[in-house]
């Protein structure tokens, strides 16, 4: 794979939360508002290209028995100097996102992208695909913080959209939103990947359909005989 | 038991990885640590520039304790103190508990509080943060000038639609505070009185 591959591959056909729907605590947890889902994802982002870059590094020379505590432990030491700076140099947005920052070690995508990527892949690539895989994680977190805080609050980053006379929509603000938010996300997302698919391939897909017909037929005849 | 070499590496890279990532993370706790620091005491002077009555002193430099309670005392350019103001804990909101720094007038009545950490429902029970309208029933209130409940339970505070157990507890750990100051009035001046003096000898400037 080339480097505008692997980027399109981990920013949108494998993306972490639209493909992949890993990192649900955090996606869930902080997507309140667009603010809150930025700069998670920026938070992610920093943890990302250093676990994968330090993973992509020392690929080879950790034995593979004890690969996953290595890659914990070099996830957790990142989380904690990303944590330990929001603390220092953004106070108040540290306060907000609390203990969703120490919970993006156990944020399960940035252990698959050390496992199923850096690992096997070199530094310049892997740094690619954590960009990639940070940007998109980073996107779904503004998309879905974007969405909960116009509908709930008719607000976008704090500035008023639909005014003062905007009804606030609680439920998009509580938990329950966040999955129906998301849920409506995840259907426009499917369908306009299927209309892309269907306009690149339509004769693959005829094949196929065709190909489906057949092995049906088959299945009938063997089940009758 | 034979020891075969893989298992040696295995723990020779396990240990080298452990050694990097404590020495990494203690680096920066160590250029974290004053940052850090000076972040929270900018917070809290945030805060206590909104609670406190009009002040000359270092609310923060000059705190004392009183039972256990951390008490920043606000005094003029006479030295005389005008205000007091400490963090209570509401143990009892509606997810987690609440921190409230209450500001109060020298003759135990009530002159601002802040609430400087929760995790109430967004756009329901935080509504406390954000409705400075809310906070201001407070100002001016003393032990006996309010009936210290929500309307709810018959007292004299409003609660929000929807939200009843965060107001709650915040005028809980509110009337709370009074209750301290009125208990440990003469304890609380003492101490004031106390810190007084190694204060003047001090240069005793705006550190902000």
């Amino acid at each position: 794979m080339n480097k505008s591959e692997i980027f399109a591959d981990g920013f949108w056909h494998n993306n972490t939360v639209f493909a992949q729907l890993l990192g649900m605590c955090p996606l869930l947890g902080v997507t309140t508002s667009a603010e809150n889902g930025f700069w998670m994802g920026a938070a992610t982002i920093l943890v990302l290209i250093g676990s994968n870059l330090v993973v992509s590094l020392v690929r080879g020379v950790i034995p593979k028995n004890v690969r996953i505590p290595a890659y914990i432990t070099i996830i957790a030491a990142f989380v904690t100097v990303v944590e330990m700076a929001m603390n220092a140099w953004m106070h108040e947005m540290y306060l907000v996102l609390g203990l969703f920052i120490p919970l993006i070690v156990v944020n399960c995508a940035i252990l698959g992208r050390a496992e199923a990527f850096a690992s096997k892949n070199s530094v310049i690539d892997s740094l690619v695909d954590a960009l990639a895989i940070g940007t998109g994680f980073t996107f779904a977190l503004l998309l879905l913080g974007g969405v909960r805080e116009l509908l709930g609050q008719g607000e976008l980053f704090g500035f008023s959209v639909f005014g003062a006379s905007y009804p606030d929509v609680l439920m998009f603000i509580l938990p329950p939103g966040a999955f129906i938010a998301l849920g409506f996300i995840l259907a426009g997302i499917n369908i306009f990947n299927a209309q892309m698919q269907r306009r690149s391939d339509e004769r693959t897909r005829v094949a196929n359909a065709a190909l489906a017909a057949l092995a049906a037929e088959v299945a009938a005849v063997e089940v009758s005989s | 038991m034979k020891i075969d070499r893989d298992q040696i590496r295995m723990v020779i890279a396990l240990f080298v990885v452990a050694v990097i990532a404590a020495a990494v993370t203690g680096l920066t706790d160590i250029f974290t640590r004053e940052p850090i620091a000076a972040a929270q005491r900018q917070a809290l002077h945030k805060a206590l520039q909104q609670v406190l009555p009009v002040h000359s002193n270092d609310a923060q430099a000059a705190k004392i304790t009183v039972n256990g309670t951390t008490i920043y005392p606000a005094k003029n350019s006479n030295d005389q103190l005008t205000g007091l103001a400490w963090e209570v804990t509401a143990p009892d909101g509606y997810s987690g508990s609440i921190r409230i720094l209450v500001g109060l007038r020298t003759d135990g009545s009530v002159h601002a509080i802040r609430i400087t950490h929760h995790r109430e429902t967004p756009g329901l029970g935080d509504g406390i943060v954000n409705n400075s309208a809310w906070l201001d029933n407070f100002v001016g209130q003393g032990l006996t000038s309010k009936t210290w409940k929500v309307q709810k339970d018959g007292g004299d505070f409003d609660q929000f639609t929807g939200a009843t157990i965060t107001p709650r507890a915040v005028v809980k750990a509110v009337k709370g505070a009074l209750e301290f100051f009125h208990d440990h009035h003469d304890a609380i001046l003492e101490r004031v009185m106390l810190a007084q003096t190694p204060d003047k000898t001090t240069t005793n400037g705006g550190q902000h």
